[in-house]
């Protein structure tokens, strides 16, 4: 499996968490959000489009929304988490630490050697 | 409008998505990338590689937003229905071939046997009423093998172009 199909894969499962994080710091338009995760080294999202997921964390009631015109453009969509989108973000940043820690206990100490 | 948009648009038309909804995603749409693009970004970096696929990338988000509206004519067949399809093409091929292989097969063991003395040919029955002509049998058997094989192959190529079709981005399941 390639390094970035591998990324793809691990970051699919935890990609709702990390966008309902990055609207925890304020609400945030669809590319506002991109930047906020690439700021953060998720240059990776790029690999799938975040809208479809926006579009069913708002199914989910997991996200609100509200339309209002910027300071120097078109009116923009603008995401928060909703409180149920609060709770989500809080089971799932525990469970993402718990995985982590489970993980790291066998790969983390590992030093593989590569043949060349 | 961006080149992009334009294809999601259509997307959305064809998919029945209503105008109200894909109004708004197209023009979310279009102010971030005239964002990206303001600041030197591509559409590739808003969007991955969903910027090669707009038409997988509009049907994931309008099937995320719960407005796909499968028409009559390219809705999903029932789930039992293509593989019953295939199985019926494949059985008729199947016996169109075993006819032409059991009709030639005969046709050269009788050319084997040693001749006989002509026997003289019955007579024929006239029927009073119609006539049904008559097809031989490894006529009938490569009618049977050919009309199998375009089933399965029409079956194969209707099955591989819904795939195509339906494909969503890869961080959008």
């Amino acid at each position: 499996m390639a390094a970035a199909e591998r990324r793809t894969q691990m970051l699919r499962g935890v990609l709702d968490l990390c966008l309902l994080a990055v609207m925890d710091e304020g609400p945030a338009y669809g590319y506002e959000m991109t930047k906020r995760l690439r700021a953060r080294g998720l240059s990776i999202v790029g690999e799938g489009s975040i809208y479809p997921l926006l579009a069913r964390l708002e199914r989910d009631g997991l996200v609100e929304t509200y339309r209002t015109a910027s300071n120097d453009g078109p009116p923009r969509k603008y995401y928060h988490a909703s409180c149920d989108g609060k709770r989500t973000l809080a089971d799932g940043v525990s469970e993402w630490r718990s995985t982590r820690d489970a993980v790291d206990a066998v790969l983390g100490l590992l030093e593989p050697e590569v043949q060349p | 409008m961006n080149k992009f948009v334009k294809e999601c648009r259509r997307e959305w038309k064809r998919l029945r998505v209503p105008d109200a909804v894909a109004n708004e995603m197209a023009a979310d749409l279009a102010a971030d990338l005239e964002e990206a693009d303001a600041e030197g970004a591509s559409i590739e970096d808003v969007l991955g590689s969903s910027a090669f696929d707009p038409r997988s990338f509009a049907a994931a988000w309008a099937a995320e937003r719960g407005v796909t509206q499968p028409s009559p004519a390219t809705g999903k067949p029932a789930r039992g229905s293509i593989p019953l399809a295939t199985i019926v093409a494949a059985a008729i091929a199947l016996i169109g071939a075993a006819i032409v292989i059991l009709t030639t097969t005969s046709a050269h063991g009788v050319a084997a046997v040693p001749s006989r003395p002509a026997l003289p040919a019955p007579p024929q029955i006239l029927e009073p009423h119609g006539h049904v002509p008559a097809v031989d049998a490894p006529t009938l058997g490569l009618l049977l093998l050919v009309m199998g094989v375009i089933g399965i192959v029409t079956t194969l190529v209707w099955i591989l172009r819904t795939r195509a079709g339906s494909r969503p981005g890869p961080l959008a399941q």
